[in-house]
């Protein structure tokens, strides 16, 4: 088995492994801890509606199969995943996103058993046309529920009017008219692209022993006929579709989600970007800055208020959201901020007590369990060391910060904003 | 593990929560005072007052800037209900000396900036500053807004109020709007004395090692204060049956439905009052193996989520489900039948076993948090002796299938909320 060690700075290591099978293998140690948290996910999202195997035709398949495929999957022959977990006392769970999806568990005891019970249950997809068509209703009321969320309408509404082609502004879950259309052949279909050990991970963070996990996953993974899946996406224009969007639901303050489209050359983007972005959002309306002093004082934003760099598989754009009585007033403070950093330039002083607290945030992630799983399914996505953050963050400069201020194009705005029903 | 719990002065005790799994050291001030209609918003606008600005700090940038400077060290503010108290917590957590990248002492200057922020505010004549309570105000009043749109969160709060009407546990844990809009400089200069004066305090810390010398000073601080009249938890007053049960309709412009259901239990009080109730609640309610999850949820398909959490202290269960307007009804019938089936006994060796085990694993992994764990000790208040996550987990191998069937009986529908759609969208 091809295996790599990466050791942090702090003490702190892992590995990464891949198996026979094609799975890529991620296992970090901590001993100190009670409880360990397991995650074998696949390299397969709500984007993916559009693939090609094996260089065959292209194939389009209904929005939210990644998602009904996750619903689907706890179901065996012998019983659902969840009772077989019920018998060990693990808490276990899934969730699909852009570009992948996920089943995870997470235990204080009998972890190798649990680790089976996940192997297992993943590789063994069982579902008929009537089990199939029972969950419609299930994920059905679940989309419902996410239509009646501000938070995530206000962020899908934003996204739909971001992207012109780039399935990121599609529900996860699809929509009840996608869902509809969804049967249990379509479902092997995907599965049977998708869920092949090459195109996964499994990601362990715990009180673990490397070599069992390494072992196991070895001998319990089977290898499949080996698959080269192609995404495909409909080229997407620079162009935004249009620059604000409204939309009435059942609220007592506006909400609002501002983004700017980010140019982009290739699918992903690099690990230094993604540090240097985040640091230059710190010094844009971090807690410190003086924008985000005039925000709240001028009574413009509240506690809610939050911003992320928002980027995968051919998609990238910067968030701001939060709850505000004047979401136009906030977009032009933003924006005006951002004009006047480009002018003169970034404050040296207040970057270098960012990095401190941006330095102590990422030595504090080392304190929870699942967070580093989830943080190690990041590196299994985007193939990267999690350790090289820290380094970084010992390195770049404040003028590497500066120059990332050019992903900020005005044109390539778009304001969305959730206004209480009258 | 080991806690060590200090006397710092009459009312006001020291927990040190020894825990070499963290990078970090974490730090809270608990107040704690009954829950009093008059004076909640105020109580519950102090922590974030007094955690924004302090005569060394006067504006939150300053102080933002400062914990930037300590390596990003986390200050947090919160006000919770435990049972009829209002718990008023200030922490700060900060990365351990030894992972500073100059050999810093981080952690001395951390808690010597919390315990400025407590114990020296901003103020001028006998008040708090006009700006700095007016920002907090519209902060608290749009939070209080700002829950309606969560309409889980709504829906909840409305069976809670429903259901302890002109009751202390019945008022929200921040106020009312109107609350927020009556506090003024002085009522809040008010209530920061009534706090350091009546309230029960406990200091926690959860950290590798003690910081030097913080239980010594802090004891010195408490003695020499004016301290009398502290709250009282020996009489914890429980949840009484309903006569007659309420039900509550309320429409709104939505496409989902929410059903919660509140019942009132026999059993009530500390840990070790209800751990038989602990499980009676998983096995009706509690993770994928309960009779919510498998039946209303997965059989029948009625909701999306369905289930049931009990706050012990008050000897309260609450139901929550997301549900289609046409199956409130039904949701409700289905819910109360499980609750019925648990109370008849129907309860197989697998689903009992299997709440046990589910509960004894996550009672575990609360070692594996600083922050579950400094709340599971600011919670319990109500035993003599506190018992740690693992001596509870220990405790459920005396609770058996003939105990939570028996505490199960005791439970009884009091009240149902249904915020249904508006109309069919």
């Amino acid at each position: 088995m091809k295996r790599e060690i990466f050791e942090s700075s702090v003490g702190e290591s892992y590995v990464k492994a891949v198996c026979s099978s094609g799975l890529t293998v991620y296992v970090m140690e901590k001993p100190q801890f009670t409880s360990s948290f397991a995650i074998f996910g696949t390299k397969y999202g709500s984007i993916d509606n559009c693939f090609s195997v094996n260089g065959e035709k292209e194939k389009c398949v209904p929005d939210g199969i990644a998602h009904y495929l996750e619903h689907k999957l706890f179901e065996s022959e012998d019983g659902d995943a969840f009772s077989k977990f019920a018998k060990t006392g693990a808490s276990a769970n899934a969730f699909t996103s852009f570009d992948r999806t996920c089943y995870l568990f997470s235990c204080s005891d009998k972890f190798y058993e649990n680790l089976d019970i996940l192997l297992d249950f993943v590789q063994k997809p069982y579902f008929t046309e009537e089990t199939v068509r029972k969950e419609q209703g299930i994920i059905g009321q679940e989309i419902k529920m996410y239509d009646d969320s501000p938070a995530w309408r206000v962020t899908f509404n934003m996204l739909e009017n971001m992207y012109v082609n780039h399935p990121v502004k599609i529900d996860i879950a699809g929509t009840v008219k996608s869902i509809a259309k969804i049967d249990h052949n379509i479902l092997y279909d995907c599965y049977n692209t998708f869920y092949n050990p090459n195109n996964m991970f499994v990601c362990v963070v715990g009180n673990v022993d490397t070599e069992t996990v390494l072992e196991m996953c070895e001998k319990r993974v089977s290898k499949k006929q080996d698959i080269t899946i192609e995404r495909i996406f409909k080229e997407e224009p620079e162009a935004i579709i249009k620059p604000y969007v409204e939309q009435k639901l059942s609220v007592s303050i506006p909400m609002f989600c501002l983004g700017f489209k980010q140019r982009i050359q290739s699918p992903f983007r690099r690990l230094k970007s993604k540090v240097c972005i985040n640091l230059l959002l710190e010094m844009i309306c971090g807690e410190c800055s003086p924008l985000y002093e005039r925000l709240i004082n001028e009574g413009l934003i509240n506690d809610e208020f939050s911003y992320e760099y928002f980027n995968g598989y051919n998609y990238a754009c910067v968030m701001f959201s939060g709850e505000s009585s004047n979401p136009k007033r906030v977009s032009e403070l933003i924006k005006e901020e951002i004009a006047s950093l480009r002018e003169n330039g970034l404050d040296k002083k207040l970057f270098s007590a960012i990095k401190s607290g941006v330095y102590g945030d990422v030595i504090r992630r080392f304190n929870n369990v699942n967070g580093l799983c989830m943080q190690l399914t990041e590196s299994a996505i985007f193939d990267f060391d999690m350790f090289e953050e820290i380094k970084l963050l010992k390195t770049v400069s404040c003028d590497d910060v500066y120059k990332r201020l050019d992903i900020f194009d005005y044109d390539l705005s778009v304001l969305s904003v959730i206004n209480p029903v009258e | 593990m080991v806690v060590n719990k200090v006397l710092l002065s009459n009312g006001a005790e020291g927990l040190f929560i020894k825990n070499s799994r963290f990078n970090t050291t974490l730090v809270s001030f608990n107040f704690y005072l009954p829950i009093d209609r008059a004076r909640v918003a105020d109580f519950a606008l102090l922590p974030f007052v007094l955690t924004t600005c302090s005569k060394r700090y006067p504006d939150f940038r300053k102080l933002n800037y400062k914990l930037s400077k300590l390596y990003g060290a986390e200050l947090t503010a919160s006000c919770e209900k435990v049972g009829d108290f209002q718990l008023l917590k200030m922490s700060i957590s900060v990365i351990n000396d030894k992972y500073t990248l100059d050999n810093e002492e981080l952690t001395s200057q951390a808690i010597e900036l919390l315990t400025n922020l407590v114990f020296e505010p901003k103020t001028e004549n006998g008040g708090f500053f006009a700006s700095d309570i007016e920002r907090e105000k519209r902060k608290a009043i749009e939070h209080i807004k700002g829950e309606f749109a969560e309409k889980r969160i709504y829906s909840k709060e409305r069976l809670i109020s429903e259901m302890y009407k002109g009751l202390p546990y019945g008022v929200p844990k921040c106020g009312r709007i109107e609350d927020v809009e009556n506090i003024t400089e002085k009522s809040l200069f008010g209530a920061w004395e009534d706090m350091l004066k009546h309230s029960f305090i406990r200091v926690n810390v959860v950290s590798d090692s003690m910081p030097q010398n913080l239980f010594d000073t802090l004891s010195e601080r408490f003695s020499s204060m004016n301290r009398d009249n502290i709250t009282d938890f020996s009489n914890i007053t429980p949840t009484t049956h309903a006569d007659k049960v309420n039900k509550i309709v309320e429409l709104e412009s939505l496409n989902q439905g929410k059903l919660v259901m509140g019942f009132s239990c026999d059993s009530y009080g500390g840990d070790k009052a209800t751990a038989d109730l602990f499980v009676a609640c998983d096995i009706f309610g509690g993770g994928p193996y309960s009779k919510l999850f498998g039946n209303v949820r997965e059989k029948m398909s009625l909701c999306y989520y369905c289930t049931a959490r009990a706050v012990r202290n008050k000897g309260l269960i609450t139901v929550e489900s997301g549900i289609e307007k046409e199956n409130a009804e039904k949701a409700e019938k289905a819910i109360l039948e499980q609750l019925s089936n648990l109370q008849n006994g129907i309860l197989t060796d697998s689903e009992f076993e299997s709440s046990i085990m589910g509960l004894t694993d996550s009672l575990k992994s609360y070692n594996d948090s600083q922050d579950a764990l400094e709340l599971w000790y600011s919670t319990r208040l109500f035993d003599d002796e506190i018992m740690s996550p693992d001596e509870f987990a220990e405790s459920l191998k005396n609770v058996t299938k003939e105990t939570a069937v028996k505490a199960s009986k005791g439970i009884k529908l009091h009240t149902v909320f249904a915020l249904l759609p508006k109309e069919d969208k």
